[in-house]
């Protein structure tokens, strides 16, 4: 295959064009802002609680404790979200913003019990089983 | 205000389309900049490109294993069929670092970086490949964009640096079936095709990942077709 050798010129030109992209990488990373957390239990295999209402259009970071000796995965489709909780150790995850509707999370290691949904609203009037700090 | 940001990033991406070079096949695999701890997998990828006088078949086979919860290594072996069609073999051995640099959904956007350092087996040639590796959600659809510049070496090769990018825009429709559209730049080429991804679960971590993309060539008048699947086991 005949090789194209390249000009100086064009290489600085790629790499100046390299930088504004990091450039533009650093830009997202700037207006980052604080977070509200919310918290979210492992214990005997099940989520506490499984039922957690949020706001809709806001982020959120979601603190997973495992207080299991066994590992757990996070696995969300709805959320795109997929994470590996080790035993007795804090995990986060940030969510959002969603829409208003139920997002569906479970247990990859236990299906059966580790269950639980994200119940999204337009108010923070959401009574029950809210957890967010 | 995000707005504003993307706007600027579409504009800086737009810059590299316009002067896309690179050799190799430009149509692979998009990567999303997403690490799981403990993860290890298999993967086999299938490339066939349908040039207007040959057809080119490419297949690799890797082992990948995460590091820890940020960074992933693997490992792969290439087999390419010769120009006259009279050989398959393995070519080259590749090892890959895909290194997680910001948390899913912490920011507006997603970041990652990918390393990858590919030799040739029998002649001492090396490629080098760093990318820039993008995702951001818009609801239920997420846009994947992959930055490369590859810098070239060897006893048959003149030392240059080059580039391509490849994009996927994905809707989240089903876990087993996620359509997209891929778009390729690379020496000379700009290619565009419907694509899809799946995944498969069984039990715990272990899952079915496929991928499938159909890519046709806009910058030629004769039109090159870019065949590519990919098999990942994850467990």
């Amino acid at each position: 295959m005949n090789k194209v050798i390249r000009h100086p010129k064009q290489t600085l030109k790629s790499q100046t064009r390299l930088w504004l992209l990091l450039v533009s990488f650093l830009s997202f990373l700037v207006q980052a802002s604080t977070i509200e957390e919310v918290e979210l239990n492992i214990i005997n295999h099940l989520f506490v609680p499984a039922k957690l209402h949020l706001m809709a259009n806001k982020k959120y970071k979601l603190k997973i404790i495992n207080q299991d000796n066994t590992p757990e995965e996070f696995d969300s489709f709805d959320l795109n979200r997929e994470k590996m909780v080790f035993p007795n150790k804090i995990t986060h995850i940030y969510i959002g913003p969603l829409s208003v509707g139920e997002y569906h999370f479970f247990g990859e290691y236990n299906p059966n019990t580790a269950k639980g949904k994200i119940i999204v609203n337009q108010t923070d009037s959401i009574q029950g089983d809210k957890n967010v700090n | 205000m995000f707005k504003y940001y993307f706007i600027l990033y579409i504009f800086t991406y737009l810059l590299f389309c316009t002067t896309a070079k690179a050799d190799g096949a430009v149509v692979d695999k998009v990567y999303h900049p997403y690490v799981l701890a403990n993860e290890q997998e298999l993967e086999w990828r299938l490339m066939s490109t349908k040039k207007h006088d040959r057809n080119v078949l490419a297949q690799r086979l890797g082992y990948g294993h995460a590091l820890n919860e940020r960074i992933t290594l693997e490992g792969y072996i290439i087999a390419e069929r010769d120009d006259q069609f009279s050989d398959f073999s393995w070519q080259a051995v590749e090892l890959e670092v895909r290194w997680m640099l910001t948390e899913q959904g912490q920011y507006s956007a997603d970041w990652g970086l990918l390393f990858e350092l590919e030799k040739d087996r029998i002649l001492n040639n090396w490629e080098l490949t760093t990318g820039l590796l993008f995702e951001k959600e818009f609801g239920i659809t997420s846009l994947t964009i992959n930055a490369f510049v590859i810098n070239e070496w060897g006893s048959t090769l003149k030392s240059e640096m080059e580039f391509e990018s490849r994009v996927k825009y994905r809707y989240r429709w089903r876990p087993a079936l996620q359509p997209a559209i891929e778009i390729y730049t690379g020496e000379d080429f700009i290619g565009i095709g419907p694509a899809g991804m799946g995944i498969i679960r069984f039990d715990k971590q272990k899952q079915l990942k496929w991928e499938l993309g159909f890519i046709t060539e806009l910058s030629q008048a004769t039109r090159e077709h870019a065949l590519r699947f990919a098999i990942e086991y994850e467990f």
